[in-house]
């Protein structure tokens, strides 16, 4: 088990991990909404809104290295649909910032106004993600009305997308080990239907393995976690102070800056 | 290809995640009242098999250097049956989201309608109703192709269709779905070759497994590859040369924000009403539907002078917000070197 470097963040200990996951979710959620609902060509107001999820990644200790190589990773679709735009809005417009003027089109301006919401909306999403355990995560979404046979689904999952995801490596190693080159299309095909259909009776085998174990502990099909939810003060406060600053730059800032 | 957040807008964001949060409710009590308690690990590693299936890679022809990796949804949904793999394929869109940040918090219920809902179920009852009836190899290599590959193209017209309703894409629509309608023929194609195949293995070895969706025994030939291929090719050209010639090129779905162009007429329009009262919703919940860049041209120095305070102003937001960040990142570096570790 060496693959707890995808969320092993969850797993620090500081005000924002300790937090109530429920009202985590919801502040994301919120703060998403509204920063996709910022004027499609205004860049300055991002810059605004993304100190929010900053201040909050940088208190609890979340290497920023780490948040920007996440960034990176997953965001090939959205770069390339992004660098479309100015191909095809070619409206000129003219920028001003500070005492710099150029002209530049409207397409630019929305590839940047998309890429900007991309960065800030992905910062929110990774503050939710690394600073709660996935446990808890669940135990708020159950709480927010999300079908128990899904949770039950997200908890195993969880718990056995490592061992998997291992098993997988051994595959490929022992592929690696013995393919020296490019077997062709055909055989390259064939290597990996047949990797996928053993990695698949694998799986099979180990969730029988797994559920004869479970019942042999009285599994029913009812589900309990050790998951407490429950809303202190400093959860309040903490909803009062996002709530102040996503609507303080909403009704004051952004009215001055577009 | 998970949406992002910001390729929609907030009606469309939240009509599709209702939508898939209502389906998935639904499909949930329904397996709920059949499947026993023994098959909720099953198919908790069946989720996990789908990550960990995503990572066997192989190469592809013609493009040296790129290698694919299956999708899996398609082949679920066969062996499991389409509410089960539903299920499964819905909790690793979830997963992709909320541990790998793959797709936005808002953009899940597209996710989740493109990726697992649809695939899911236009493939299992295309794969079924083509491997009805009398059983051969030959069928049951165009009905996961077939699944395959329309399950997969169905996922990508609806982003189209997503990101045109939503308008921030000014990219023309006949374009952007040309685009993805060709490149998830071939994604199609290739998962449907790796489905076949791994239908096939798992037959030699478990028969037991796939007992309900290969009733026959499946060989692999390159004959039945080379005439799936060629039906396919015929119709996927000919569907596309319709569509292309069917379309106006540059439909622009942003024609009524052309400061430039204040006489220009939009080519095509819908008069489909619920597209109006989208855009009606639209307007009037989105807290501020339209931007407010002013399109002015270089050497007007009335309209110069007017934008100097706005651009004053924007760039004290960035450097204000630049400085406050910096601030805060260098108040905890402090804080935490003082810190016994």
């Amino acid at each position: 088990m060496h693959h707890a470097y995808i969320d092993k963040f969850a797993y620090q200990d500081s005000a924002i991990h300790r937090l109530d996951s429920r009202v985590k979710f919801l502040v994301v959620l919120v703060f998403t909404a509204v920063v996709i609902s910022l004027p499609r060509m205004s860049l300055s107001i991002l810059a605004c809104y993304a100190v929010g999820p900053f201040a909050v990644l940088v208190w609890a200790g979340i290497p920023l290295r780490f948040v920007f190589k996440q960034i990176l990773l997953v965001s090939p679709f959205v770069l390339v649909l992004a660098l479309s735009c100015p191909l095809y809005d070619r409206t000129p417009v003219v920028v001003g910032f500070g005492p710099f003027f150029w002209q530049t089109t409207t397409g630019w301006l929305r590839c940047f106004a998309i890429l900007g919401k991309f960065v800030v909306t992905m910062f929110a999403l990774i503050v939710l993600v690394s600073t709660t355990r996935f446990n808890d995560l669940l135990a708020g979404l159950q709480w927010l009305g999300v079908p128990r046979l899904l949770i039950i689904q997200l908890g195993f999952l969880y718990r056995y997308i490592f061992v998997l995801i291992d098993r997988a490596h051994h595959i490929l190693l022992a592929r690696a080990g013995r393919k020296l080159k490019n077997l062709g299309f055909k055989n390259e095909l064939r290597t990996a239907a047949s990797m996928l259909g053993s990695l698949f009776v694998r799986s099979i085998d180990t969730a029988e393995h797994i559920s004869i174990a479970m019942q042999a502990r009285g599994f029913d099909g009812s589900w309990h976690t050790l998951s407490k939810l429950h809303i202190r003060r400093c959860d309040v406060f903490f909803v009062l102070v996002a709530a102040l600053f996503i609507s303080g730059l909403y009704l004051l800032v952004r009215p001055i800056l577009t | 290809m998970h949406m992002a957040n910001e390729l929609l807008s907030i009606p469309v964001a939240g009509g599709t995640l209702a939508i898939s949060a209502a389906s998935l409710g639904f499909i949930c009590r329904k397996v709920r009242q059949v499947i026993a308690a023994d098959k909720l690990a099953l198919m908790g590693i069946l989720g996990a098999f789908v990550f960990a299936a995503q990572m066997v890679n192989f190469q592809l022809p013609a493009m040296p250097g790129t290698s694919g990796h299956i999708v899996g949804a398609v082949l679920l949904a066969i062996i499991l049956g389409p509410h089960l793999g539903a299920i499964v394929i819905s909790s690793v869109v979830i997963v992709q989201c909320l541990i790998f940040q793959d797709g936005g918090l808002l953009a899940l219920g597209c996710n989740l309608i493109n990726i697992a809902l649809a695939p899911s179920y236009i493939g299992y009852f295309l794969y079924k109703s083509v491997t009805n009836g009398h059983f051969s190899s030959l069928k049951a290599y165009v009905g996961a192709m077939s699944a395959c590959v329309i399950a997969l193209e169905t996922g990508a017209i609806l982003v189209v269709i997503e990101t045109a309703i939503s308008g921030v894409l000014v990219v023309p629509l006949s374009t952007f779905l040309v685009t993805m309608i060709g490149i998830h023929f071939l994604v199609g194609f290739v998962e449907g070759l790796v489905t076949v195949a791994v239908l096939a293995y798992l037959q030699q070895l478990r028969p037991d497994v796939v007992a309900d969706s290969l009733p026959g025994v499946i060989r692999l030939s390159r004959k039945a590859v080379l005439v799936t291929l060629g039906i396919f090719a015929f119709i996927i050209g000919a569907g596309l040369s319709l569509l292309a010639s069917d379309l106006p090129d540059g439909l622009e779905w942003s024609y009524a924000e052309r400061p430039d162009q204040p006489d220009f007429q939009p080519v095509v329009s819908n008069p489909d009403s619920r597209i109006a009262a989208v855009d009606d919703l639209q307007s009037k919940y989105s807290p501020l539907p339209d931007y407010s860049a002013r399109g002015s041209k270089l050497g007007q120095v009335a309209e110069q002078q007017a934008d100097a305070g706005a651009g004053w102003t924007s760039l004290a937001g960035v450097l204000g917000s630049a400085a406050t960040m910096a601030v805060i990142w260098l108040t905890a570096w402090i804080l935490r070197k003082r810190q016994p570790q």
